[in-house]
C-alpha cells in the first residue's frame, strides 16, 4: 500500500506540471495585467510601467518567466509576485484555503448525513410516497442553477429575519465586523448565522448526487445474494440492515464523495461570489480579473493537489473498507 | 460537471450489459436473441412512465425552442414601446427595460441554451468514448499518455478550467459548447476505458482477434456496442449538467455573451431584478430547471431499461 | 474603479466589473423622481454642502460598502490609485489643502490649512499656509517636510523607483521651500500649471516615511502597510484582509468637528448584485453603487433606508474611429450622429430611474460645473433627425440611403458597434443605435469586447461606447485626451486650430480665458462629429435615514469626504 501511495504520488506531479503550463499559456493569451494601469489618464509615467513590469517578470519571455516561476516555487516555496502588490501568493491561498475547506466541509458534512438517512429510507420502502418524495426533490435540486437557487435563498433568509425582526441569516461574509454581543455564544450564533444559507446552497447538489446513489447501491446490496443468505438465515431485517447491507453499499459512497471534491471546488466559486466569502473562489475570480497569472498557477496548484489527495484517499479507503481490494 | 459520470457510472459500470445488444445485425454467428433484447429494452423504457413524459416534454420544448420564435409576433432582437411592463396577454413574460419582449427572449435563449446542452454531450461522448476505447483497447504508452491527459484535466475544478478558457474567446455559443464539453470527455473516456478494459478479455473479442479482425473493427464492432448502455446514459446526463455548466459560465461572465442570449444569460441579467421584476428571474429560470429535470428522468429511464440486471430487482 | 487623481480616469468600471453585471434600466413606472420627496436628501440637489444635516448624538457604528478588495495604502502609488481606497483613508489621511466638495469645487481644507493663495503668476508661486495645530497622531506636526515628500516622490525625477499614478504637476514644479518653523510652504513652478489646487492631496506623513528608507523604499513601505499613522478624524484600528476596515476616532484629531461615531467599518462587497440584500439585512448601513432600476426600487422597499440620486462626474459617450476610411468622412459621422436620438436612449435605460437626465452637451465640463457651455445642440446631432442626415448623405454623394448604405465609391456602409461586455447599459445602447441606424440603411453590429484597453490602444473597433470620469481639474486633463498627438486620442481625430487652444488653456493662470479657450476648441471638435457625448450618470447613495450628515460626493473624494460629520441622529 504505502509503495501504491508512493507511486501515485510521483505519477501527479508530471500531471501537476503540465497543468500549470497549460493555465500559464491561458492567462498569458487573456490579456495585460497591466491594462487597466496604462489606460489611465492622464498616463503613469513609463517609469511606473517598467517597475510594473519588472516586478511582475513581465519583460522576460514567457518560457523563462514560467522557469523563474517554477524556480522560486522549488527551491524558495515563493509563488511568485502577485498582480495587486501587498498580496503574497502563498498566505493568500492558506487564509482563503481555511475560509473554503470549512464551508466544503460543513457542507459535505451535512449533505452525507441527509444523503444517506433519504437514501436508505427510500430504498428500504422502495416505491413508497417517501421513496417518490426524495427522488423529486433530488432530481429537482440536480437540475436547479446553484447562484438562481443562492439567490432565491438569500431572500428568503430576508424575509424571515425581518418577519422575526432578528438577524438569524447573514447575507455576507463569514462573520460580523462588529458584534454587538460580545460573548462565546455570540461568537457562535454570529458565525453559525452566516454559514446556514451558504452551507446549504453548496451541499444541495451534492446532496442530490448522493441521496440517488444511496438508494441505487442499497437496492443493488438489499437485492444481493448474501443478504439473501442472512435474511433466510432468519437474522432480523436491522441487523441485517445495518451490518451486511449498509456497510455494503456506503463503500462506494466514499469514493463518489471524495471524487465530488473537484465539483464542490468549482461550486464554491459560485457560492462564495453570492455570499462575498473570501475563500478559494474568490481568489480564483480575482486572479481572472487581474490576468494574474502567478496567482492562478498557485491557485490551481493548491486545488488540484486536493483533488488529487481526495482521489488517493478515495483509493486507499476503497482497499480499507473492501478487503477484497488490495492495492500492489 | 462531475455529477453525471458518479451517478451514471456507479450503479451500471462495475457490470457492463453481458451481451451485445446492437452488433446482432453484423456478426449474426455470436448473436443470441437480438432483436428480443432490442424489444425488451424498448419495453422496459416503456414501462418507466416518468421517463415517457420526460421525454415528451422534452420534446416539446425542443420544438418550442425551434419553431417557436417563427410563430411568434416578436423577434428576440425587437425593440418594443412597452419598457419593463408585467406579464400580460401582449407578453406573456413581459418585457425588459430596453422593451424587448421577454418571451421572445426566453424561446431565444432556450434554443441557444438547447443548441449548447446537446453539443455538449454529442462532443463529450464522441470525443471520450474514442478517447477510452484507445485507450483501454491498446493499454501500455498509448493508455498512460491518454490517460495522463484525461488526469491533468480532471484534477481542475472544471468550471475554473471552462472559465479560464473561455475568457480567451468571444462568447458564441459553439465556442462555449466545445469548451464544455472537451472538459466534459474525460469523464466519458475514464468509463469507457474502464469497460473496455474488461470486454476486452471476454471470449468473444478472443475470437475475433483469432479469426484476424482488424483492430478499429474489433473496437467499432465489439468494444464501443458494448459500452453503449453505459455512454447513453451518460450522454443524456451530460445534456442536463451542460445546460447548468453554461448558466455558471454566463453567471461568471464567460458564457454566452450578449447581445445573444441564453437563459443563463438571461438569468443572470435577471438576478439583480428577483425583488423588483420577478418575471426577468423567473421565467427563464423555469425553464432551465424544466429542460434539466426532464433530461435528468430520462436519463434514470434509459438507466433502468438498458441495464437488465438493475430493472429486475426494480420491477 | 474611478481614479483618484487622473483627470479624466478612463472608466475601468466595465473592464474590471466581472460580475458586477445587473440589468440597467427599467422600473416599476411608479418611479416619482430624484430622490424620494420625504427624506432628508430631498434638498441635495438645491443645497448639495448642507442636505441631510443635523445634530449627532455620541457614539453608533456606521457600515459603509466598498467594492474593491484593498491591495495597497499608497494612494498617490500607480497600484493603489483607486476610488474605494480612497473612500477608506478619506478620514485617515490629511485630503491635502483642498477638498473636493459636493458641489464639484476645490474647496480650502479648512482643517489643515490656514491658507493657501496664489502670489504671483509669472513665475507662478503658491503660498501654503497650515494650520498650526495640524498633527500627526504621535505628535508630529504636519508641516513644509510632507509636502517636499510628496513633490519629491511624485515628480518622476528625485525617485528612480517610484510608481507615481501621475507626476502632472508635480513635474512642473521648481522649488518647495519651508519657512516659519515649516508651518508655511512656498511653492514656485517651473511653467504655469492651471490646476494646481488639485495637488498635494492626500498627505502621507514624511517623518514616518523616513524612518523606513529612501524614496523608493519609504514609497513601497507606505503602500504596503496598513496606517497606523493617522492626520484626520479617524484612525485604523482593524483591518480584516479583503473583508473590512474598522476605523475608530483618533484622539489627536485637530479639527473643528470631532467624530461622535464610535466606529466607522468600510465593508467589501466585490459584487455589486450583493448590496442591497446586505443593506436591507442591515448588515451594512449605507451603499454607493452604480445605480440601477432594480436596485433603487428594492431599495425604495426597504423601511427606514432613503437614498439620493445625484449628478456624477462619470459620462458616457460614444466615439467613432477615423482610422476606419469610411469614418473619415466628417458628413457621414454627421448623419450618424443626426441619427442617433439621445432622448430615446435615456427614457429606455438610465432615465426609467432618474427623470432628472438630460443629454449631454459638453465634452469636458458637466452641467452642474462651472464653465459648462451647450456646444452640441447647434449641429442638431443626437437628436434623432433621420430625414436631416438622409439629406446629408444624399448630398455627398451616398446610394442606398434609407436601405442599403453604400459610401460615393461604392462601398458597402456597415460598422461593429463595440460595448465592454457585461456592462448592460452600454450593450443595449448599441443595440439602440443599430435600430436607429437601419433607418439610414447603414447595418451596425454589436461586438462585445473583453478587454476596453486593448480595443481602444490597438484601434480595433470602428464604434464604441466608453466613459470618462471628470474631476474638478479640467484643463491638463482635456489637453491629454483631445490632442492631436496624444495616446488617449484613440479614434485619431486631427485639428491644429484645436490643439492650441487646447495647449492655451491647460497652461493658463487666468481661469476664465482657459474656460474659453476650452470650450472653443470643444466647438470645433464638435462640428467635426468625432465624439458624441450621451449623458452623465448618475450617483445613489442610500443610507438608514438615521445617520446624519452623510451626502453624496460625486467627485474623486466620494461621500467620506466629511466623515468627521457622521453620526446617529439625536432624537
Amino acid at each position: 500500500m504505502l509503495a501504491y501511495t508512493i507511486r501515485r504520488v510521483l505519477i501527479s506531479v508530471p500531471v501537476l506540471l503540465g497543468s500549470t503550463i497549460l493555465v500559464f499559456i491561458m492567462v498569458k493569451l487573456s490579456g495585460d495585467p497591466l491594462e487597466s494601469i496604462k489606460l489611465r489618464n492622464p498616463p503613469p509615467p513609463p517609469q511606473t510601467i517598467k517597475l510594473e513590469e519588472h516586478r511582475l517578470g513581465l519583460d522576460q519571455s514567457w518560457p523563462l518567466q514560467y522557469w523563474n516561476w517554477l524556480k522560486g516555487l522549488v527551491l524558495h516555496g515563493n509563488f511568485g509576485a502577485a498582480v495587486q502588490p501587498s498580496d503574497n501568493i502563498g498566505s493568500e491561498i492558506g487564509s482563503h484555503l481555511w475560509v473554503t475547506m470549512r464551508l466544503v466541509f460543513f457542507s459535505v458534512l451535512i449533505a452525507l448525513i441527509l444523503a444517506i438517512i433519504t437514501g436508505v429510507l427510500s430504498a428500504v420502502k422502495q416505491y413508497s410516497a417517501l421513496d417518490y418524495t426524495t427522488t423529486f426533490f433530488g432530481f429537482l435540486f440536480l437540475s436547479m442553477p446553484v447562484f438562481w437557487f443562492a439567490v432565491l435563498l438569500k431572500s428568503w433568509g430576508i424575509w424571515y429575519n425581518q418577519n422575526v425582526s432578528a438577524n438569524t441569516f447573514y447575507t455576507i461574509g463569514d462573520k460580523s465586523v462588529v458584534l454587538e454581543n460580545d460573548t462565546t455564544w455570540g461568537h457562535i450564533t454570529d458565525v453559525a448565522g452566516h454559514m446556514v444559507l451558504p452551507t446549504i446552497v453548496l451541499g444541495l447538489a451534492g446532496y442530490a448526487g448522493w441521496t440517488r446513489f444511496t438508494r441505487a447501491s442499497m437496492l443493488e446490496v438489499l437485492n444481493s445474494d448474501h443478504v439473501r443468505l442472512a435474511r433466510a438465515k432468519g437474522l432480523r431485517s436491522r441487523k441485517v440492515l445495518v451490518r451486511h447491507a449498509l456497510r455494503n453499499a456506503l463503500i462506494p459512497l466514499t469514493t463518489v464523495t471524495a471524487l465530488d471534491i473537484a465539483a464542490l471546488l468549482g461550486g464554491a466559486i459560485l457560492t462564495e461570489t453570492v455570499f462575498q466569502w473570501q475563500g478559494m473562489g474568490a481568489l480564483f475570480v480575482q486572479s481572472l480579473r487581474d490576468k494574474d497569472a502567478h496567482l492562478m498557477m498557485g491557485w490551481l496548484l493548491v486545488s488540484a493537489t486536493i483533488v488529487i489527495l481526495f482521489n488517493l484517499i478515495a483509493d486507499l479507503l476503497y482497499g480499507v473498507l473492501d478487503p477484497r481490494i488490495r492495492h500492489a | 460537471m462531475t455529477e453525471p459520470t458518479t451517478k451514471a457510472a456507479a450503479p451500471s459500470a462495475g457490470k457492463p450489459v453481458a451481451t451485445d445488444p446492437a452488433t446482432g445485425r453484423v456478426e449474426r454467428e455470436f448473436t443470441v436473441k437480438d432483436r428480443s433484447q432490442f424489444q425488451q429494452t424498448m419495453r422496459r423504457f416503456l414501462r418507466h412512465k416518468l421517463a415517457v413524459g420526460s421525454l415528451i416534454v422534452f420534446l416539446l420544448l425542443v420544438l418550442f425552442a425551434f419553431v417557436g420564435p417563427h410563430l411568434w409576433k416578436y423577434q428576440y432582437t425587437t425593440i418594443t414601446p412597452d419598457n419593463s411592463v408585467p406579464p400580460s396577454m401582449k407578453h406573456p413574460f413581459g418585457t425588459d427595460n430596453l422593451g424587448h419582449d421577454m418571451f421572445a427572449q426566453v424561446l431565444r435563449g432556450l434554443q441557444q441554451s438547447i443548441k449548447v446542452a446537446l453539443s455538449i454531450a454529442l462532443i463529450a461522448t464522441v470525443g471520450g468514448t474514442l478517447w477510452g476505447t484507445i485507450s483501454g483497447y491498446y493499454k501500455g504508452f498509448v493508455d498512460n499518455a491518454l490517460m495522463r491527459f484525461a488526469d491533468l484535466i480532471l484534477t481542475i475544478p472544471s468550471l475554473a478550467l471552462a472559465a479560464a478558457l473561455a475568457n480567451n474567446f468571444s462568447g458564441s455559443w459553439w465556442i462555449i459548447a466545445i469548451i464544455l464539453g472537451g472538459l466534459a470527455a474525460p469523464y466519458v473516456g475514464r468509463v469507457v476505458r474502464g469497460m473496455v478494459l474488461s470486454i476486452r478479455e471476454r471470449e468473444y473479442v478472443e475470437a475475433a482477434r483469432a479469426l484476424g479482425a482488424s483492430d478499429i473493427r474489433i473496437m467499432l464492432r465489439h468494444l464501443v456496442p458494448n459500452a453503449f448502455a453505459v455512454v447513453v446514459v451518460n450522454a443524456t446526463l451530460l445534456v442536463a449538467s451542460g445546460i447548468l455548466a453554461e448558466t455558471s459560465l454566463s453567471f461568471l461572465g464567460f458564457g454566452v455573451r450578449p447581445p445573444d442570449t441564453s437563459l443563463g444569460v438571461l438569468i443572470t441579467l435577471g438576478q439583480g431584478a428577483v425583488n423588483t421584476r420577478p418575471w426577468l428571474f423567473y421565467f427563464p429560470g423555469l425553464f432551465i430547471i424544466l429542460v434539466a429535470l426532464t433530461v435528468n428522468f430520462l436519463g434514470d429511464g434509459l438507466r433502468d431499461a438498458l441495464d437488465p440486471q438493475q430493472t429486475r430487482q426494480r420491477r | 474603479m474611478r481614479t483618484t487623481k487622473g483627470l479624466f480616469g478612463l472608466v475601468a468600471v466595465g473592464v474590471a466589473s466581472l460580475l458586477a453585471v445587473s440589468a440597467c434600466g427599467g422600473g416599476s413606472g411608479s418611479s416619482t423622481g430624484g430622490g424620494d420627496t420625504s427624506s432628508s436628501f430631498a434638498d441635495c440637489a438645491t443645497k448639495p454642502l448642507t442636505c441631510n444635516s443635523g445634530t449627532t448624538k455620541q457614539g453608533g457604528t456606521v457600515t459603509y460598502t466598498i467594492e474593491k478588495t484593498i491591495s495597497g495604502w499608497n494612494l498617490n502609488s500607480a497600484e493603489s490609485n483607486t476610488f474605494d481606497f480612497q473612500e477608506v483613508l478619506d478620514g485617515v489621511l490629511p485630503q491635502g489643502p483642498f477638498i473636493n466638495t459636493p458641489d464639484l469645487q476645490p474647496t480650502l481644507n479648512s482643517d489643515l490649512m490656514v491658507s493657501a493663495e496664489q502670489t504671483s503668476t509669472s513665475p507662478q508661486t503658491i503660498v501654503y499656509k497650515i494650520n498650526p495645530n495640524a498633527s500627526w497622531n504621535d505628535g508630529t506636526p504636519i508641516n513644509a517636510d510632507d509636502f517636499t515628500y510628496m513633490w519629491k516622490t511624485n515628480n518622476g525625477v528625485d525617485c528612480k523607483t517610484c510608481d507615481p499614478a501621475s507626476t502632472a504637476g508635480y513635474d512642473q514644479i521648481q522649488t518647495v521651500t519651508g519657512s516659519d518653523n515649516g508651518k508655511t510652504v512656498t511653492v514656485v513652478f517651473k511653467t504655469p500649471y492651471t490646476d494646481w489646487k488639485g495637488l498635494f492631496g492626500p498627505m502621507y506623513p514624511a517623518h514616518i516615511a523616513n524612518q523606513h528608507g529612501d524614496l523608493g523604499a519609504s514609497w513601497k513601505w507606505l503602500n504596503d502597510n496598513q496606517p497606523t499613522y493617522s492626520g484626520g478624524p479617524y484612525v485604523i484600528t482593524g483591518y480584516q484582509k479583503d473583508a473590512s476596515v474598522t476605523e475608530t476616532p483618533n484622539p489627536k484629531w485637530f479639527g473643528k468637528t470631532k467624530p461622535s461615531l464610535e466606529k466607522l467599518v468600510f465593508r467589501i462587497i466585490t459584487d455589486q448584485n450583493q448590496e442591497v440584500p446586505a443593506l436591507q439585512n442591515n448588515e451594512v448601513q449605507t451603499i454607493y453603487p452604480q445605480a440601477n432600476a432594480d436596485i433603487i426600487n428594492q431599495v425604495k422597499q426597504i423601511n427606514g433606508v432613503q437614498y439620493m440620486l445625484g449628478k456624477g462626474l462619470q459620462w458616457e459617450h460614444l466615439d467613432l474611429n477615423l482610422k476606419n476610411p469610411l469614418m473619415a468622412d466628417t458628413k457621414l459621422r454627421q448623419a450618424i450622429f443626426t441619427t442617433i436620438d439621445r432622448k430615446q436612449l435615456i427614457s429606455k435605460t438610465v432615465g426609467q430611474f432618474d427623470p432628472g437626465i438630460t443629454p449631454l452637451n459638453n465634452h469636458n465640463f458637466m452641467p452642474n460645473m462651472d464653465g459648462y457651455k451647450d456646444v452640441i445642440s447647434s449641429t442638431g446631432q443626437g437628436t434623432g433627425d433621420v430625414a436631416k442626415a438622409k439629406s446629408l448623405l444624399t448630398g455627398a454623394g451616398y446610394t442606398g440611403v434609407g436601405t442599403a448604405l453604400k459610401s460615393p465609391s461604392g462601398a458597402p456602409v456597415q460598422f461593429r458597434c463595440s460595448f465592454t461586455q457585461g456592462n448592460v447599459l452600454r450593450q443595449q445602447s448599441c443595440e439602440l443605435f443599430q435600430t436607429e441606424l437601419q433607418a439610414l440603411g447603414i447595418k451596425v453590429t454589436p461586438t462585445p469586447i473583453t478587454s476596453l484597453g486593448d480595443t481602444l490602444s490597438s484601434g480595433d473597433y470602428d464604434m464604441i461606447i466608453f466613459a470618462w470620469v471628470q474631476t474638478p481639474f479640467i484643463f491638463s486633463g482635456a489637453y491629454q485626451t483631445w490632442l492631436s498627438t496624444s495616446s488617449s486620442n484613440y479614434g485619431h481625430w486631427t485639428n491644429s486650430q484645436s490643439d492650441a487652444l487646447l495647449k492655451d488653456a491647460a497652461q493658463n493662470t487666468d481661469h476664465a480665458k482657459a474656460v474659453q479657450d476650452l470650450n472653443d476648441a470643444d466647438q470645433i471638435m464638435a462640428n467635426d462629429a468625432y465624439v458624441l457625448p450621451l449623458f452623465q450618470k448618475p450617483t445613489f447613495l442610500a443610507a438608514y435615514s438615521n445617520i446624519v450628515n452623510i451626502r453624496d460626493d460625486a467627485t474623486s473624494t466620494g461621500p467620506p469626504y466629511n466623515v468627521q460629520e457622521w453620526g446617529m441622529r439625536a432624537s
